[in-house]
């Protein structure tokens, strides 16, 4: 069964909606606000979404009990019902499935905070709900009562990816009608702060990744003009903070993917670039290409990472755009990042049918999807 | 097909430890040690003592580091593989699937304390490193080098029940030849914290389907279940234990913490497990229930169960394993699973510790006291989780 995406929603640090994200895209001079408070100390360099008001969009009795990750989530899930319209499936067997990075860590932190400030009679009981990775998600099953699977993928960088992959099995071996798949991730000071002192973080004369915040939903169903065409996943043992040494999982999860979709790798139009600014990742990046595509070079998406921020809701964010690239509603006018210049690539730069996207998660997990433009008849 | 069972618990540091105890009734629930309780509702805890797991042979840069629940994890991985018979020599299609729980927050917990009181200088922010979810995931990957694919899901209380259904899936679907699947997870002070909150604890004890009951008590734990092709299984002689025979996921879409009271969405996931699995309620003889002890979960499953087997209820027994091993969260329906399936190669049914006035708001066989031998060819294991997050396996006696 083909599954496409019908719709999607997005809040990211260009702004709220999709809209938004696709006007940043076609201005390469797009800079968001990078500034994340903290106590004590000053502001973390993190790629916020620093207009995100829900107002307008949910109720203010469910804005005030969902923690800032749901909010993200339920208003990119909005952005993308609305667009679907009316949903021809009974809606209990329609699902969520969402990977995150990081959700339920600022509940999670006033709970700690109060039973280690204050003592254990303070914990609040209101947050302790929020606290779980999956609140984001389950909170959107309750809000537009979505009765189908409802899972939360928890693969660091690339739980986005993996959790829009699952849910496209779901929907295609028929276990629901249809899936609201992507990612969420809040910006967290306390979070942050740990990568900054673990040495992860870009600063000034090192280079390091930025973090970010955000939500993605994409509508899978059957059918669409860009669909879903094959996933695959692999592994390459390490430490879970690290980057593997070698590109042996992504090489892996990428050959699974177009295998899956009946697709040579000269038949790739479109790489989506996961580089977030790490050196070792670009390292990782450049090799697969070179192992991927040894005698073709595919147009090439800039890297979103680098300017919207890390996070597992950032691998989703990728699906989302190569989907609009796929079906030209945007062709992003982002510089590519040095490595890949150099390497003699080229940013997209015109319609395209195909399009291979990955994740590497630390730890060494990777995750590749492929997806098509259906041609009209 | 499952081949292999590895289980840390409260009870014992291995599956017969862990049988052996909950067959006779006892309970792991006890005065907690990890960190101090003055001041909570309750004090008591299913804490597994750490300084008895089995690590035997796991290389040093997998436990380095590692948090409790990984090294729950790492040593039901242990068992599970050695009950199975396996020793990766190719771990290309070996994939790991865990449910996530709070991994190494215990150990991070410490430095969130200095971090709050002396600023942003304070040490151990390495603690910081075993934090995600995926990590138990990734130890056990690491430990013994599987190059598969790697899942963590998260869904509260049914993650791991959902671990061994996907993991069932990547084998139907050839996507692994071997999986490991299940979860750990690990006392914490936020947890603990949270639950007594939301005064959902027992001061003493959980005991599910009591109409005495006050709550529950937290626990913590690991279960790797060995899952392989049948007949990869069978030609490399390996014995069978039982077999995954289908599984439902759904959401209540009703509340995050409280369960909708007339038990239909509950009703809808058995009803998905069961058309998944190509079963009709006569065939189920056991279920391993939530049982949770909660004022409202027990009631509300019972509901459930009654409205999809109706008067063939009166012939299941149904048990909750929560008064003895304690509620494990993220691990809990994956301990649960393996229990399911020890309970269907032995032929002995385990017991609802701490059930001994029955509440006519539950009208179930819980099998009060000690175990009850019973051979059944079919049992479910469910979960009713945190965000209406509903999971159910249908499990099977291996022929």
């Amino acid at each position: 069964m083909r599954v496409g995406v019908h719709a999607w929603g997005a809040v990211t640090a260009a702004g709220m909606g999709v809209p938004r994200l696709l006007q940043a895209l076609a201005d390469p001079s797009f800079a968001p606000r990078l500034e994340l408070p903290r106590p004590d100390a000053p502001p973390l360099p993190v790629a916020v979404c620093a207009d995100f008001d829900p107002k307008g969009v949910l109720p203010p009795l469910v804005a005030r009990r969902l923690d800032r990750a749901s909010r993200l989530l339920a208003v990119a899930a909005k952005e993308a019902l609305q667009q679907a319209g009316s949903l021809p499936w009974p809606k209990e067997q329609v699902g969520v499935a969402m990977g995150t990075w990081n959700a339920g860590t600022s509940p999670l932190l006033e709970i700690l905070q109060a039973v280690f400030t204050q003592g254990p009679e303070q914990a609040p009981p209101m947050h302790f709900p929020n606290s779980v990775a999956n609140a984001p998600a389950s909170q959107v099953g309750i809000l537009e009562t979505l009765g189908g699977a409802n899972l939360t993928f928890f693969e660091k960088q690339a739980g986005g990816l993996r959790a829009i992959a699952e849910a496209w099995r779901l929907v295609a071996r028929g276990r629901v009608a249809a899936m609201l798949a992507g990612g969420v991730d809040e910006a967290q000071w306390l979070n942050a702060e740990a990568f900054h002192r673990l040495g992860a973080l870009a600063r000034p004369g090192r280079p390091g990744f930025t973090l970010g915040e955000g939500a993605v939903a994409l509508l899978l169903a059957p059918g669409g003009a860009v669909t879903l065409a094959g996933a695959g996943a692999a592994s390459l043992p390490c430490p879970p903070h690290l980057y593997p040494p070698r590109p042996d999982a992504l090489l892996l999860a990428c050959q699974k993917a177009l295998r899956e979709a009946g697709l040579a790798p000269q038949e790739v139009e479109l790489w989506v670039s996961l580089a977030n600014g790490h050196p070792q990742l670009a390292s990782l990046e450049l090799q697969l290409l070179e192992a991927l595509f040894p005698r073709h070079r595919p147009q090439v998406l800039a890297p979103l990472t680098t300017r919207l921020g890390e996070g597992a809701f950032a691998s989703a964010l990728r699906v989302g755009v190569a989907a609009a690239v796929l079906a030209s509603q945007v062709l992003p006018a982002w510089p590519l990042p040095p490595h890949l210049e150099t390497a003699g690539y080229e940013p997209a730069r015109g319609a395209v049918r195909t399009a291979l996207l990955a994740a590497q998660a630390g730890g060494g997990s990777a995750v590749a999807l492929v997806l098509v433009r259906q041609q009209t008849a | 097909m499952v081949t292999g069972v590895g289980l840390v618990s409260a009870l014992g540091e291995n599956r017969h430890r862990t049988w052996e105890r909950l067959s006779a009734g006892e309970t792991g629930i006890r005065p907690l040690t990890l960190f101090p309780t003055a001041g909570y509702r309750s004090r008591t805890a299913a804490q597994v003592e750490e300084h008895r797991l089995d690590l035997t042979g796991i290389p040093s840069q997998a436990l380095a580091h590692a948090s409790r629940a990984s090294r729950f994890a790492l040593a039901a991985a242990r068992e599970a593989l050695e009950a199975a018979g396996l020793a990766p020599v190719n771990g290309a299609d070996w994939a790991v699937v865990f449910g996530g729980g709070a991994a190494g927050l215990f150990e991070a917990e410490a430095f969130v304390a200095h971090r709050l009181a002396r600023g942003p200088k304070a040490k151990g922010v390495v603690a910081f490193c075993e934090v995600p979810q995926d990590t138990p995931a990734d130890r056990v990957a690491l430990a013994w080098q599987l190059s598969g694919e790697r899942i963590t899901v998260t869904t509260a209380c049914s993650s791991s029940t959902i671990a061994v259904g996907l993991g069932a899936e990547l084998i139907r679907q050839g996507r692994a030849e071997v999986v490991l699947a299940g979860g750990a997870d690990a006392l914490c002070q936020l947890t603990f914290a949270g639950f007594n909150s939301l005064r959902a604890v027992d001061p003493q004890r959980a005991r599910p389907f009591d109409r005495r009951r006050q709550g529950l008590s937290i626990g913590e734990g690991a279960a790797v279940l060995v899952l392989e092709r049948e007949a990869a299984a069978r030609k490399r002689g390996a014995k069978p234990l039982a077999v995954v025979l289908g599984y439902g996921v759904t959401n209540d879409a009703y509340h995050m913490t409280q369960p909708e009271p007339s038990g239909e969405p509950w009703a809808r996931t058995l009803r998905a497990a069961l058309a998944d699995a190509g079963l009709s309620p006569e065939d189920v003889g056991y279920i391993n229930a939530h049982g949770t002890a909660t004022e409202q979960n027990d009631p509300a499953e019972c509901a459930a169960y009654c409205k999809v087997f109706g008067n063939a209820l009166a012939r299941i027994p149904v048990s909750s394993v929560k008064g003895a091993i304690g509620h494990c969260l993220c691990a809990a329906g994956g301990m649960e699973a393996a229990i399911t399936v020890l309970a269907l190669t032995s032929g002995v049914l385990p017991p609802t510790v701490g059930c001994e006035e029955l509440d006519p708001a539950c009208p179930v066989d819980p099998i009060p006291g000690k175990a009850r031998e019973k051979r059944v060819e079919v049992a479910l294991s469910c979960s009713f989780a945190f965000g209406g997050n509903s999971a159910v396996l249908a499990l099977g006696r291996a022929a």
